[in-house]
């Protein structure tokens, strides 16, 4: 519920802040200020669905070796932290998703309505299962290093940087727009947020919805064999004493 | 006085030595810290390589305003902000009587026990981009400089009070931790120009919740662009800290035990 308040607190700086640098300019690197707004609240949105911490919590039962207490169980892990995060992620789209969307909507009056409803839930399905991935595979870190807060904050650092989420991608100079198509940030965010706005655009290269879709899969498809992979690497080095 | 230097001097030791157990980390943590802070005001680096501004400040002088506000966040984050957490965790697990029966005031314990080394690289990654900052500003005369110090600090003193009010809450309610998130969400308010924002913006975050003296104000008088009014802005920064302390000792006799 706390991100009732702070959503909209946020998004109101992000308006402001936009607004100051919007005076006497229409278009910013191809964005006007209201698609700029939506771009914001769209991000904010998708956060709520997709928002993962599978990486602190396996880092956790692994640094403590509670772990121990799932290899004994008849259960992939994986799917576990999987099935709890869908859970998680429900309360968000009930407590989160909904509550900011009519904020935006009503109070706010910015054009928060997807631009392709289909579309749009496809993008964050695939957004939802790549922000797990990643996390998941950041969080098996811990099987090699008993205290991994650092490659968890690097990684976070990284992703909050190249994913969309302070500032759209089409700011960043064109190296690292490209660099991007070949990052797995931009698809938990900037992408998703892109598709759910209706037109994508990134290093001069603009593609359709439905190519935008795809490339995510394969992102996704990726993401997904690096993970189960290193899942099955990672079980091999688990020691736990007692828990 | 003596006794209470002693004891912060131990808290400091075992915080440092607790810090440094885990080497690596350590200090990867510190320099992820110090990088991350000079990337974050990328934002304004590539709105500013936009050919786009924040209407009258120059790219340094909006840069200042974020180095400050970085110096204030990893001061506050190694002498005072641990209070949230450390408070939170004790009530969560009952084990304040821990605290409570030792022979000195549980509040300047817990500060103590507060510290935190592992800010360091915050604090590193502010000055780096605070001299970076400093480079395109001129006119500075110790003057500035002293009314710099005197805002910075009362800065400090409205996140002692935030941090303290949160820490006091979470003895009525428990478990609290996404509290901190409300106060981060309105200190993001005093990262930007205050020009940005309308009158009445600006008139909440210098008197009613006077964020703007977290970085915003200070950073103004090396600029020389401070106002009057930024001064009387230093009274309910005051309030805010000594409303903190007495919420605080208040709330300390809701505790309930746990059994430790």
């Amino acid at each position: 519920m706390v991100s009732i308040f702070v959503g909209p607190v946020y998004f109101l700086v992000q308006y402001y802040i936009w607004s100051a640098v919007y005076s006497g300019e229409s278009y910013i690197n191809g964005m006007s200020l209201s698609q700029m707004l939506s771009y914001f609240c769209a991000t904010m949105l998708i956060n709520y669905l997709t928002m993962d911490f599978a990486d602190w919590n396996l880092q956790m039962l692994i640094r403590t070796g509670k772990f121990i207490t799932f290899s004994l169980r008849p259960l992939n892990h994986m799917f576990f932290a999987l099935s709890q995060k869908a859970g998680h992620r429900v309360l968000g789209l009930l407590f989160e998703f909904l509550p900011c969307f009519m904020i935006f909507f009503f109070i706010f009056h910015i054009d928060v309505l997807p631009a392709n409803l289909l579309y749009a839930i496809l993008s964050i399905a695939m957004a939802f299962m790549m922000n797990f991935f990643i996390h998941y595979s950041i969080g098996m870190v811990a099987f090699w290093m008993v205290q991994s807060s650092s490659i968890r904050n690097f990684f976070n650092l990284c992703e909050g940087i190249f994913s969309g989420s302070l500032i759209p991608l089409v700011f960043f100079p064109k190296s690292l727009q490209m660099a991007s198509f070949f990052l797995p940030f931009q698809y938990t965010a900037f992408l998703p947020a892109m598709v759910y706005t209706g037109s994508y655009t990134l290093a001069d290269i603009s593609l359709p919805i439905p190519q935008v879709l795809l490339l995510q899969l394969i992102a996704v498809i990726i993401a997904g064999v690096v993970c189960r992979v290193l899942y099955a690497v990672s079980l091999k080095h688990f020691t736990g004493v007692g828990a | 006085m003596k006794r209470m230097y002693q004891i912060y001097k131990t808290c400091m030791k075992a915080n440092i030595a607790s810090a440094i157990t885990y080497r690596v980390n350590f200090i990867f943590n510190s320099l992820i810290m110090l990088i991350g802070n000079v990337l974050f005001p990328l934002v304004t680096v590539f709105i500013y390589n936009s050919n786009a501004s924040f209407a009258g400040w120059t790219f340094k002088e909006a840069l200042l305003i974020q180095s400050v506000f970085i110096l204030s966040t990893a001061c506050a984050g190694i002498f005072f902000n641990g209070i949230m957490w450390n408070t939170m965790s004790h009530v969560v697990e009952g084990t304040l009587e821990v605290v409570l029966i030792k022979p000195t005031s549980s509040l300047f314990l817990l500060l103590a026990r507060s510290f935190e080394f592992e800010s360091i690289g915050l604090l590193g990654g502010g000055v780096i981009m605070f001299v970076y900052a400093l480079s395109g500003i001129d006119g500075m005369t110790i003057g500035s400089w002293l009314l710099f110090l005197l805002l910075f600090g009362a800065g400090l003193l409205v996140m002692f009070g935030v941090a303290l009010i949160v820490a006091a809450i979470s003895f009525k309610w428990v478990a609290n931790s996404r509290l901190p998130e409300m106060f981060e969400s309105i200190k993001s308010f005093g990262r930007y120009p205050g020009t940005i924002f309308p009158k009445a913006v600006v008139a909440v975050s210098s008197f009613l919740f006077p964020v703007s003296m977290i970085a915003y104000f200070p950073a103004s008088t090396l600029i020389g662009r401070w106002e009057p009014y930024f001064f009387i802005a230093i009274i309910p920064c005051v309030l805010f800290a000594a409303f903190g302390i007495w919420l605080y000792t208040y709330m300390l006799r809701s505790y309930k035990s746990a059994g430790g």
